[in-house]
């Protein structure tokens, strides 16, 4: 099509937004499934659409690392190396796809059939080693399987693939948000209904108040699960009762927390539960307009969630008078394009407002101005989902699955070096060697060696700090945090060097490059470690690290650069001894190898 | 109107301040690079980070409103290690090529590694590699290596001039400043993301590789370039001719005010400067040949003895003088006294010209700087006849001298009717700072000084009398108006007691009703609206 063809379509998304500004990523996107690319004329084409100048166009799509700006193959084979991938193999399957494919990544077949491409974290560690196949997903990618997905690589798009459909461990009973995820194929409206489903939310939307509401998520204890913790039910009170301006809520499905992968279950297995949780809490604050943001990489994670609401708008679930209620609630789900950071509530709202993914000075808070400088709420999507099983079986029932002061029960991720890598809804009391043994112990009968507890972020614990509780504030006081709760195991044969310098590129690519010591620490850091790992680091090189890593802490708008230094922290402080070593043998080795030079 | 201590001062400020601008009133300055007192927010940079107790981390002082009772340290180890981190991490990155970089000298990342720089660096290992020597428009030239994406060019674009050239495109270090590709920044405002540009990534072509900054010397001046009067530092090289093709103005830069220009200026006026060196008048020329040097003091009794010799019998006067709204207050003022009423000649400044480039920012149509200034002193249209009328008596013989102060009649009416006039009236003197086509037809032709080279005020267009301030002396043997007009007042034998400009001004601000009360020291560095500053002022 043309882009004058496009036209019409680009005017419907436009109607979904506030402000024109907002469709930035949908018309880009509209224009990438159209033209394969983003050219220039395209570029332009949007700006005049949205009143945008061409380098803010530009800027948003040189930001986004979904974004081609150039022609590519007809398929694109996009393969994790991030840590979870890196632990079970992803440079060995990388190596063999670049040999079977004579391409490296960023290259396309001379044919144009393909185009490979290397990628951070896709947040789905539970099929590691993984690769996504245009919008599929597919792992693990072992032994024939391997053969399989570059032979789909070559096949036409749209016929019948060969690699099989993963199949990892998932919870299904429960109890409170994995009772709907026996079926592979989603739990859809009438099921939903079947199952006391959108039970809370006539209860809600007919029989209570918001302050009602607020005060029965607080006293839940539901804590924020998209890994601040904050209190929910507190968080929603902040929104300003009296002011004329539209209220947001604004659902954060930006899952990117390397090592995390729960909410792509909620979303394709049981989108209802986010939806009914999404209207009590837009009830809750006010608000009549919700936005879920979902990363770009989760394309079946939009596609059945846009299902699921589609069938609650026919059904009178969302839209005006919701089932004659009176309360008014509507949806759009919005796709990111490849950034981790927009996973930072203001960043997610910045790019949802059509910009880069920048985070945002605080104050103002977005409780008081965030989207379109209103009122706005951002929660995670296994928050929401907590929701209606809370107003449905009582505030007290869900505070009691928990600890004194975070109630329910967590979707954990746990992936790395155990038998039986998957998602596990367990009571956030569990602690965290329970949960490893629930996930078969560590692979091969090896010894433990680290692990971290909450997504890459996480501070590392050693084989003796597990006997912790995975609640938010047992893993403070530990010196680490539930985060995400996405649990990376590493067994002994792991080498913490390579680990930290995975950590480190994944925050060097990922860092958004708006404050100074973030966008310079993360990849000083990076070049640093990539420098030990070849051999030719020096005990200094510790020490530095550390002291960059001090100076990153606590000086930028948000908690990226944090985020990006604990991990340098906790691997070299704990695992000091074997750094060092490493300098020290990989060092010699590189001299040996180099000592025919003459000096 | 909350109060807090910043380095154990106690400050009182209004709601919203921020501790940046809480600590300036206080005279503290607190670094900053993405800070600008013009534009949104972006607190980037971080470099302005400040300890507040009772916070466990530092905060950035160019967001951080002020509230009852903080207490700030802008000193403290605390902040002085975080500004020093920060400072690292900047330089990183940079090139470090200082001996090559036009910023050198007025760079405020030297600056403040002068303060609290590591001095003991350990980044050790490749930089990221960009583009240098981008040339972005006729004036500006980009380094992305110097660049430390603070975004205040940016922000310049989207918010003062709204035009949005500029991006940072990518991201983490691949981050980058550039255009859109193949965009060109020609927008009317330019240069000023020069002058906003905290390092060296933004430097202006005109300027490229001409002088060390610290070369330069300043004083401060208001920009003739149009009616706005934008307030200006004339920046300029008098002992390294050599390094400036032998001028002495090697550029403008826009001077703060806050009711005339804020911190902005057009690249019209700021390119605008040339005239002041090239192709100026040096030498008083006499009617015997076409270039025959003559000396002031033959001119100016020859002019005066003429000009008596016309006087006056008559119920008109057969004077016309065309003068100009580029000249001064204090000038136009003489001339008034002069040649309107004392010898009862005919005068205007009122010219029909073409209507210049203008927007509805600081760019006016009229290029004149002191419009009126003019027409407050009766010298211009309605008060005055037009320059047309003053021609036409020429012509028609009914003028025996006609004066005119700088403007290029060939150009306004025809080289032919120059001519005319050049044979048909008895003395037709020139007097203005360059060449132009009317200077060969003149009989007598003055050399003037530049406006950089003289003391005065201008009017503009807003009512706001401003001075201009003498940069450097007048080239060669030009003078200022104000004072060969005195020295003409003399010859005629005028008793005026006014030794300068200031006091000429005094002279103006008795005569003058919207004057009333002004002098000098009234109007300072920022001017004042002549016309409110007369009201209740006593006369002296």
């Amino acid at each position: 099509m043309t882009l004058t063809d496009l036209e019409p379509r680009a005017e419907e998304i436009l109607q979904l937004y506030e402000q024109p500004r907002a469709a930035m990523l949908p018309l880009l996107w509209l224009v990438q499934a159209d033209q394969g690319y983003i050219s220039q004329e395209a570029e332009a084409w949007v700006g005049r659409i949205l009143g945008v100048s061409r380098s803010h166009v530009y800027e948003a799509v040189s930001f986004y690392n979904m974004f081609h700006t150039k022609p590519v193959g007809r398929r694109e084979l996009r393969v994790c190396t991030s840590l979870p991938c890196l632990l079970r193999g992803a440079d060995a399957l990388l190596d063999r796809i670049k040999e079977s494919l004579k391409i490296g990544p960023g290259e396309t077949t001379p044919d144009g059939e393909v185009t490979l491409t290397e990628v951070e974290c896709l947040c789905a560690c539970e099929m590691s080693p993984m690769a996504q196949l245009d919008e599929r997903f597919v792992g693990p990618l072992e032994g024939g399987s391997v053969d399989l997905i570059i032979q789909d690589a070559l096949t036409e798009p749209g016929r019948p693939e060969s690699t099989p459909e993963p199949d990892p461990y998932i919870s299904t009973d429960g109890p409170v948000l994995s009772t709907r995820f026996k079926d592979p194929e989603g739990t859809w409206l009438d099921a939903y209904l079947t199952d006391d489903g959108y039970v809370a939310a006539r209860k809600v939307l007919t029989s209570m108040t918001p302050q009602d509401v607020i005060d029965e998520v607080s006293s839940a204890n539901l804590r924020g699960l998209g890994g601040a913790g904050f209190p929910a039910g507190r968080k929603w009170s902040f929104v300003p009762k009296e002011t004329d301006k539209p209220k947001f809520l604004v659902v954060n499905a930006d899952e990117g927390e390397p090592g995390t992968f729960k909410d792509r279950y909620i979303m394709e297995r049981d989108p209802h539960a986010l939806i009914e949780g999404m209207i009590i809490a837009a009830f809750a604050i006010g608000s009549h307009k919700a936005y879920v943001y979902i990363r770009g990489e989760y394309f079946r994670s939009a596609k059945r969630l846009q299902r699921a609401v589609d069938e609650a708008y026919g059904r009178g679930w969302l839209g005006k008078d919701i089932q004659g209620t009176g309360f008014d609630l509507d949806v759009v789900i919005h796709s990111g394009a490849g950034a981790y950071i927009c996973g930072e509530e203001t960043a997610l709202l910045t790019s949802l407002e059509g910009g880069k993914g920048f985070p945002r000075l605080k104050p103002p808070f977005p409780a008081i101005s965030g989207l379109f400088q209103c009122p706005t709420i951002v929660n995670n999507v296994e928050t929401l989902a907590c929701v209606p099983f809370i107003l449905r079986n009582g505030a007290e029932h869900f505070a009691g699955i928990g600890t004194e002061q975070q109630g329910g029960t967590r979707l954990f991720c746990v992936c790395g070096h155990v038998v039986r890598p998957g998602v596990y809804e367990e009571p956030v009391s569990i602690t965290l060697r329970e949960l490893i043994e629930k996930a078969g112990g560590v692979r091969d009968g090896n010894r433990l060696k680290a692990v971290i507890p909450g997504g890459i972020s996480a501070k590392i614990l050693t084989a003796d700090e597990i006997d912790v509780a995975m609640d938010f504030d047992s893993l403070k006081a530990a010196g680490t945090m539930a985060g995400s709760g996405g649990v990376i195991v590493m067994d002994e044969t792991t080498s913490i060097i390579h680990a930290l310098d995975s950590a480190a590129r994944f925050f060097a690519d990922e860092s958004c490059g708006q404050c100074s010591p973030c966008r310079e620490g993360t990849g000083w850091v990076h070049r640093i470690l990539r420098r030990i790992v070849d051999g030719k680091g020096s005990l200094q090189d510790l020490d530095d690290l550390l002291a960059i890593a001090g100076d990153m802490e606590g000086n930028t708008i948000c908690v990226f650069a944090d985020a990006a230094a604990w991990p340098v922290q906790s691997y070299i402080t704990k695992f000091r001894h074997e750094c060092e070593e490493y300098i020290r043998s990989e060092r010699s080795a590189e001299q040996e190898e180099t000592a025919e030079c003459p000096i | 109107m909350p109060n807090l201590t910043i380095n154990g001062r106690e400050v009182s400020v209004a709601d919203g301040t921020t501790v940046i601008q809480a600590a300036e009133t206080l005279g503290i300055f607190i670094p900053r690079y993405c800070y600008h007192p013009g534009l949104s927010i972006a607190g980037n940079c971080r470099i302005c980070l400040v300890e507040v107790e009772n916070n466990p981390k530092l905060q950035i002082a160019c967001n951080a409103p002020v509230s009852e009772g903080m207490v700030v340290h802008t000193k403290s180890d605390m902040a002085e290690d975080g500004r020093r981190a920060v400072l690292e991490f900047l330089l990183a990155n940079h090139p470090l090529d200082c001996p090559v970089c036009d910023q050198s000298g007025e760079c405020d990342l030297q600056n403040f590694y002068m303060n609290f720089g590591l001095y003991n660096p350990r980044f050790r290992e490749h930089k990221v590699k960009k583009r240098k020597a981008v040339e972005l428009g006729p004036h500006v030239m980009l380094d992305q290596e110097r660049c430390i994406l603070c975004s205040r060019c940016v922000r310049f674009t989207d918010e003062i001039t709204k035009t949005g050239e500029f991006g940072i495109f990518n991201r983490g270090d691949r981050a980058e400043l550039g255009l859109y590709p193949g965009d060109v920044l020609d927008n009317p405002y330019s240069a000023n993301v020069v002058d906003i540009c905290p390092v060296g990534a933004l430097t202006e072509s005109d300027f490229r590789f001409k002088a060390r900054v610290w070369y330069l010397s300043s004083a401060a001046t208001v920009c003739n370039g149009c009616s706005q009067g934008c307030n200006v530092d004339m920046h300029y090289m008098l002992d390294r001719p050599h390094l400036n093709d032998g001028n002495r103005v090697v550029r403008i830069k826009p001077r703060y005010n806050p009711d005339v220009n804020q911190w902005w200026i057009c690249d019209e006026g700021r390119y605008g400067f040339g005239w002041a060196d090239q192709a100026r008048l040096g030498k008083v020329r006499g009617p015997s040949t076409d270039s025959a040097e003559a000396s002031w003091e033959q001119a100016l009794t020859t002019i005066s003895t003429a000009l008596e010799g016309s006087d006056n019998e008559q119920e008109r006067s057969r004077i016309g003088v065309i003068a100009s709204a580029q000249l001064t207050c204090e000038e136009l003022f003489l001339i008034r006294q002069i040649f309107r009423d004392a010898l009862g000649a005919q005068v205007t400044t009122s010219v029909s010209e073409e209507p210049g480039s203008s927007d509805d920012f600081l760019i006016k149509s009229d290029k004149n700087p002191n419009t009126l200034g003019a027409t407050l002193l009766g010298l211009a249209v309605p008060d005055a006849p037009d320059a047309a009328q003053l021609l036409d008596a020429a012509l028609g013989g009914d003028l025996e001298a006609l004066w005119v102060f700088g403007h290029d009649l060939v150009k306004l009416f025809g080289e032919e009717k120059i001519r005319q006039l050049s044979e048909k009236v008895p003395l037709f003197v020139y007097s203005g700072t360059n060449e132009n086509p009317t200077v060969p037809l003149a009989h007598w032709v003055l050399p003037s000084a530049a406006y950089v080279e003289k003391d005065g005020t201008f009017v503009n267009c807003h009512g706001r009398v401003q001075r201009i301030g003498r940069v450097f002396p007048p080239l060669e043997d030009s003078r200022e108006d104000w004072r060969f007009l005195l020295e003409l007042a003399d010859q005629l034998g005028l008793q005026f007691d006014w030794q300068g400009p200031e006091r000429i001004f005094q002279g103006l601000a008795e005569t003058v009703a919207s004057f009333k009360g002004l002098s000098y020291e009234t109007i300072g560095t920022q001017g004042v609206e002549v016309v409110t500053a007369t009201e209740g002022a006593v006369a002296p």
